[in-house]
This record gives C-alpha cells, sequence and structure tokens, in this order.
C-alpha cells in the first residue's frame, strides 16, 4: 500500500504543478547510458577477450561496457546545487578510464543574485577563448576536467564584470590499464583530484557602455592565471616552474555586422613534451562581418609551445605523457580552427593541432541566396565555402619549419527544390602531411597506419524526400579519390524516418581502392518527449574522435551499441 | 514508517520541473545575456539547442524558419537559438545563422562553455524546449526527424 501510495504521488508530479502554492523549488535532471556489447572480427583486427592483448584486459574477459552519467540540478530562487554520478561497469574501449567504477563526480552550490554570483564545489570555466585555461566536460571524449574549489563574480551595470575562482582539476584519467599504470587507483572523489592548483582573475570592462556608444561595441578584458605544480626534482633542474603565471589580454569590436576580436595569450613556461622549458604563447584573431543574408569569418591563430597540461597527476610527481589520449589533462583549449565534417569520407582524417608550435587559420563565407531570387528560386538556396591551412613553427617533431601541415578546400550547397524535395551537394580537397599528428605521432604507429595521409578528393550528395509530412528518407551518397595511403573509398548511407518517434539507418563505408575492408552500420532509434533510445551494430574503424577540436584515439572495434538518454 | 513514506512524496509532489535558470551567453553581438530574460516578453518561447557540426539541428531549426510565417499567423511566440558551439566553432556559428538568415526572426544566443546547455541538463543536440508565457517548460524532445515540427507548433498553441 505504501509502494502504492508512494508511485501514485510521484506519478502526480506533472498535474501537481498547476496547484502548487508553496514554492519548493525545481529539480531539472539528465541520464544518459552508453552500453556496448563486443565482437570478435579477426577482419577488423578487434579480439578483444581472445587476443590477450593487454589493453583489453580491464574488460576481464567480458563482452560488455557501459558508460553512465546521472546528473541532477536543483534550483530555488537564487539558489542552486547538484551533483553527477558517473558509472563505469567497465569503461567502453579507447576511453582514458579503464575501470568499473560508480562515483560522486561533481557537487556544486551556488548563489546567483543580479549583479554577483558564488559558487562552491565542482565548476567549469573558460578564460577568453581558452587559450589560456578551459575547464570542460565531453563525455564523447571522456574528457572532464572540472575544477574543484570556489568561484565568485561581480559586474556593475554592463560596464565592468570581474571573475575569480581557484580549485584543483579532477584527473582527467583513472586505471590500471597498459597506459595507464602510473595513475592512482583508488579515487576519494569523482575520478580523483590532480596535485596541481589554479586560481585565476578575469576581468572584462564595456568601452561602449561606459561612453554610451550605441552603433560601436568596444571592450577591452584581461586574465591572470596561477598554476601550482608538483615537480619532480629532474624538471626543476631543467628550469620548469613550481609555480607558474599566464594571462591574456583580449579586444573586441562590433560595428554595423563588422567584428573584430583580438586575443595575446603568454601561458608561461610549458611544454614538457620537448623537455625544453619554453615560455608558452597563442595569438588569436578573429575578423568577420554578419549582415543581409551574408556571413563571413576570418580566424587566424599562432600557437607556441601551447601544451599546457597537468603532467604532474603521477604520485611521485614525475612527467605522465599519453600519446594515445591526447585529451588528458589538458587546461588549455587548442582546438582545430577549420571544419569540422560530418560526412564520414571527408571526416577520414580530421585535423589535430601541433600544440608545439603551428601558425594557420581558415576563412569561411555563408551566403543565402534569397528566395525569389534569380539564383535561389522559389525556395531560395544556400551556399558555404571553407578554406584552411597550417603550417609548423619548430623543427622538432620530425617537421621542418615553415612546413605545411595541412589544407582543406571545401564547398557546399544546399537547395530546397520543392516542398518534397531538398538536396545538399558539397566537394571537399584535402591534404594532410605524414607528421600532422605531431608529438602525438612520434610515439604511436599505430596512429599514423589509420590516417588517410596525403591528397584526397571527397564528393557527397546529401538526398532528403518528404514522402508525407511525417515519412520521409535520406539517401548519403559519398566518393573519396586519391593516389595516396588507401586510395580510394566510397560510402553510402540509407535514413528512414517517420515522425515523430521512430528513425532507421543503414550505412557502409568501403576503401574499394585498397583494404577492401567494409565498415557496415545499421541501426534504430526510438523517441518520445524527454526520452531516446538508439542501437546499432556495426563495424567501426580505428582513428580519432573529434569533438569541438579536440582528439582522443578510438581503436577499431566491432559490436552493438545501445545508447539511452533522458532529460526530466 | 508510513508517515515518512507519505511525507517525503508529498515533498516530491510539490516539486515542479525545471524553468529557465539565470546563466550568462553571449548574445548575436558578443554582449553579455543572462537567459532568464529570455520569457519577459510573456509569449511562448521556443528554445532550441544547435551546434554547426548537427546536421539535425541545422534541419530542425531551417524547418521552423520556413514554417515561421504560416505559425506566427496563429500564434505570437518567439524563437531562441542557442549555439553550444564552443571558441573554436563560434565565429562560424554567427556567421552560418547570418547566411541562412536565422539572425532575421531567432533570438540567437552563443554558449560558448555549454554552461546554459548543462543548466538546462541538455545531453545531447538537438534539443528543443518549449517554454510558456510564464517561463515554464511544457514541452521538451531530443533529436529531430523531418516532421517533428509539427508537435513542436502543436506545444506553442497549447500555451495560449
Amino acid at each position: 500500500m505504501k509502494k502504492l501510495l508512494f508511485i501514485f504521488c510521484i506519478l502526480s508530479i506533472p498535474f501537481s504543478l498547476e496547484a502548487e502554492k508553496k514554492d519548493w523549488g525545481r529539480v531539472s535532471a539528465s541520464l544518459e547510458s552508453l552500453n556496448h556489447v563486443y565482437v570478435d572480427d579477426a577482419t577488423n583486427g578487434f579480439l578483444p577477450v581472445t587476443s590477450g592483448d593487454p589493453k583489453y584486459n580491464y574488460l576481464r574477459g567480458s563482452r560488455y561496457a557501459s558508460n553512465n552519467y546521472l546528473k541532477v540540478d536543483y534550483y530555488k530562487g537564487r539558489l542552486s546545487a547538484g551533483l553527477q554520478l558517473e558509472g563505469y561497469f567497465p569503461t567502453t574501449i579507447g576511453y582514458p578510464i579503464s575501470e568499473s567504477m560508480l562515483s560522486l563526480s561533481n557537487l556544486y552550490v551556488s548563489w546567483t543574485d543580479n549583479d554577483y554570483s558564488v559558487s562552491a564545489g565542482t565548476f567549469y570555466e573558460q578564460l577568453g577563448s581558452g587559450l589560456l585555461f578551459r575547464s570542460w566536460e565531453d563525455r564523447a571524449l571522456g574528457l572532464n576536467n572540472a575544477i574543484l574549489g570556489a568561484r565568485a563574480t561581480y559586474k556593475f551595470r554592463d560596464i565592468f564584470a570581474v571573475r575569480v575562482f581557484g580549485g584543483v582539476p579532477r584527473m582527467g584519467k583513472v586505471g590500471t590499464g597498459v597506459y595507464n599504470t602510473q595513475i592512482s587507483k583508488t579515487p576519494v572523489f569523482g575520478l580523483g583530484l590532480t596535485k596541481t592548483a589554479l586560481a585565476a582573475a578575469d576581468a572584462s570592462v564595456s568601452l561602449s557602455d561606459c561612453f554610451g556608444w550605441s552603433n560601436l561595441l568596444l571592450s577591452v578584458e584581461g586574465s591572470f592565471l596561477y598554476k601550482y605544480e608538483k615537480m619532480s626534482e629532474y624538471l626543476l633542474s631543467e628550469g620548469f616552474k613550481t609555480h607558474n603565471t599566464g594571462f591574456s589580454g583580449r579586444v573586441n569590436l562590433d560595428y554595423d555586422g563588422f567584428y573584430f576580436k583580438g586575443e595575446y595569450v603568454g601561458a608561461g613556461i610549458q611544454d614538457y613534451i620537448s623537455m625544453y622549458p619554453r615560455k608558452a604563447n597563442a595569438q588569436l584573431l578573429e575578423l568577420g562581418y554578419n549582415a543581409g543574408g551574408l556571413g563571413v569569418s576570418l580566424s587566424a591563430r599562432r600557437l607556441d609551445s601551447m601544451n599546457q597540461k597537468i603532467y604532474t597527476c603521477a604520485p611521485d610527481g614525475f612527467v605522465v605523457i599519453d600519446y594515445y589520449n591526447p585529451s588528458v589533462n589538458v587546461l588549455s583549449y587548442c582546438p582545430a580552427l577549420c571544419t569540422q565534417h560530418t560526412y564520414m569520407l571527408a571526416n577520414l582524417t580530421p585535423y589535430v593541432p601541433l600544440t608545439d608550435g603551428e601558425a594557420g587559420g581558415q576563412i569561411d563565407a555563408f551566403y543565402n541566396f534569397r528566395r525569389g531570387s534569380k539564383i535561389g528560386g522559389k525556395r531560395g538556396m544556400k551556399v558555404h565555402a571553407n578554406f584552411s591551412t597550417y603550417f609548423s613553427l619548430n623543427q622538432d617533431g620530425g617537421m621542418k619549419g615553415g612546413n605545411m601541415r595541412m589544407w582543406d578546400l571545401s564547398i557546399d550547397v544546399e537547395k530546397q527544390w520543392t516542398k518534397k524535395f531538398k538536396t545538399t551537394l558539397m566537394y571537399s580537397a584535402q591534404e594532410h602531411d605524414r607528421g600532422q599528428m605531431g608529438s602525438v605521432l612520434t610515439d604511436a604507429g599505430v596512429i599514423e597506419q589509420e590516417l588517410h595521409i596525403g591528397q584526397s578528393h571527397t564528393v557527397v550528395a546529401d538526398l532528403l524526400y518528404k514522402w508525407t509530412s511525417k515519412f520521409s528518407t535520406r539517401l548519403e551518397l559519398q566518393y573519396l579519390t586519391s593516389k595516396d595511403y588507401q586510395k580510394d573509398w566510397m560510402a553510402a548511407l540509407l535514413e528512414v524516418s517517420l515522425a515523430p518517434h521512430w528513425s532507421v539507418f543503414a550505412s557502409d563505408m568501403y576503401n574499394h581502392g585498397g583494404s577492401k575492408m567494409h565498415y557496415y552500420n545499421a541501426g534504430l532509434s526510438y523517441s518520445m518527449r524527454w526520452l531516446r533510445v538508439a542501437a546499432g551494430y556495426g563495424r567501426y574503424r580505428a582513428g580519432f574522435i573529434c569533438s569541438g577540436g579536440v582528439c582522443r584515439e578510438i581503436p577499431a572495434y566491432t559490436g552493438a551499441n545501445i545508447t539511452l538518454t533522458a532529460t526530466f | 514508517m508510513k508517515a515518512f513514506t507519505l511525507a517525503i512524496a508529498l515533498l516530491v509532489s510539490t516539486i515542479a520541473f525545471a524553468q529557465v535558470p539565470s546563466v550568462k551567453v553571449e548574445n548575436s553581438k558578443g554582449e553579455s545575456f543572462d537567459t532568464k530574460t529570455i520569457v519577459e516578453s510573456g509569449k511562448p518561447t521556443i528554445v532550441s539547442f544547435w551546434s554547426t557540426s548537427c546536421k539535425p539541428c541545422i534541419r530542425e531549426l531551417d524547418a521552423i524558419y520556413d514554417a515561421l510565417p504560416d505559425w506566427k499567423e496563429e500564434a505570437d511566440f518567439n524563437v531562441v537559438a542557442v549555439s553550444t558551439d564552443d571558441s573554436r566553432l563560434l565565429a562560424k556559428a554567427r556567421s552560418f545563422a547570418e547566411g541562412r538568415g536565422w539572425g532575421e526572426d531567432y533570438i540567437l544566443l552563443f554558449d560558448k562553455n555549454q554552461d546554459f546547455m548543462r543548466a538546462m541538463n541538455v545531453s545531447q543536440v538537438p534539443h528543443v524546449f518549449v517554454l510558456d508565457g510564464k517561463g515554464k517548460i511544457v514541452y521538451s524532445h531530443t533529436s529531430y526527424l523531418p516532421g517533428n515540427e509539427i508537435e513542436l507548433f502543436e506545444a506553442v498553441k497549447k500555451c495560449r
């Protein structure tokens, strides 16, 4: 009876909202669960249980892996509090954590007033573009460098704003797998904390608000970062410092559709990879014009020794360098400023920046030919072009100074022909240098083999047809031609959707010019309001998973996957 | 024990689900924007989380953009498109939105460190919410399939 009463009350939540008299606050929650079932596939070189490969030891003979995240937030007026639970039973392969564990990873309480806020516990922060410092979470990558500490913000009207925070970053990886031997395996909070401590301050002044300019927006910003790291005697003797400081200065300008952003970063003494202490610095420039259906943006960036990572997380304070998980323990956010391709073949070789030293940039142009115009026709047409290129600065890592590391020219055109039929055509020409992975490559031949190095040309046709208002099919046809490495590829994807709930897809990516390998994949998904469940089966190629420009190596695998996402 | 269970259950039943928390994001000019002001107009509001690398997100916002002239004849509401692109793609997201004409009809917000996304407990994009005139979430949906916008607009019309 008690259970029935309890269930009744829980189910009555949505109906009780309208009648609520007293404000008890509000709860928001989300659950994400990613589950893999692995299947031996000798063709793909994937034998996780039978091969005896030590990197799969953590599976302990099981073929099942599961990553789970439960996040709950509570709001009452200006007060908020929340937590995140993470459960790995054990982690999916290639993930930076290789242990089975259930942990309370985030816990915070915060007070947000009109002009100020204070928070304690875990939080995420970013200074400027993130070049000097960024803490964030990316579950696909297994990246979470949340800070455990305290933060305060204050603003005076729209003229002046300041933030200060300090704390200890969460550890980026845990486990005793073959690549994780130097990390503690008994974390006490979350996934454990590093031995690095941070303190930062950030201030911004809006000159346009200060002087009452209405058309011109001009602001200047500055950040300061202090970092304490436990150092080994060896590193200290080499010139690295226990106490390190960095700064960032920024200018933002916006006038009548034009904008300009400039940032200079000095990140203190860095670069453990080359083992030569150097003054890290970076410069970022963004220029653009957005108005009247035209959007043009130019980004240029130079990185010098920006390997700002937490290397001293080993108990003995020595350096841990993880070539296989470049996303682990990052403090600086140095993403690849180029097109993030979403079509399979155009994304065979995602670009990973050479944080040791590189310079380059990209230009994007978007234009919307309006409805009724000569080219746009009845329903308009959208065109986008991007060109990006990067050069290395240093001789290190086998690169010659000034060497071009990559270039990518991409053009796509979207056209809605009728109410039912829409096409997207894309062309991408790319060239990637052999040393593109930079320091990551120096100790990882496996990674090198999986990259499509050299020049390639890819064409994609994406055709969407709506048979009824809720029933549609989408067909992707792709072809990549190259004289280098694995030569030509072809790929196709068919997706059938029945809105608002069901979607089924099947795809194949075939390297007919080289390995003769098929990478097939099929699956279905069901969505209803707050819940989405997706299941699939396929053979997945080794390579890099890149999200937001940060990349992680993923080994080849074959098997089934089930993903559940719920938001309450 | 029975009384305890009942007390807990009644407490839980009086807790409302999330509305819009106060988080600082950027508007299309790069100025700071407090998300709690989204609902100040008192109109129903569609809040769509998207990113430049998410094709279903773009399809959804395009579908809303195409249907908007007809929808506006039936209901008065706002559309807020929240880009979750981080600083890598932030400049591109602004140009992208302009290049699709969204700036004319949508309130464009840029959540470069995903603070608003986290506060709304959005795990994946696309994720769309419908807020009524008082800011209460009356509809929420993850993923987009062509035709989902019909259900979305039905939720907007129910806000009247």
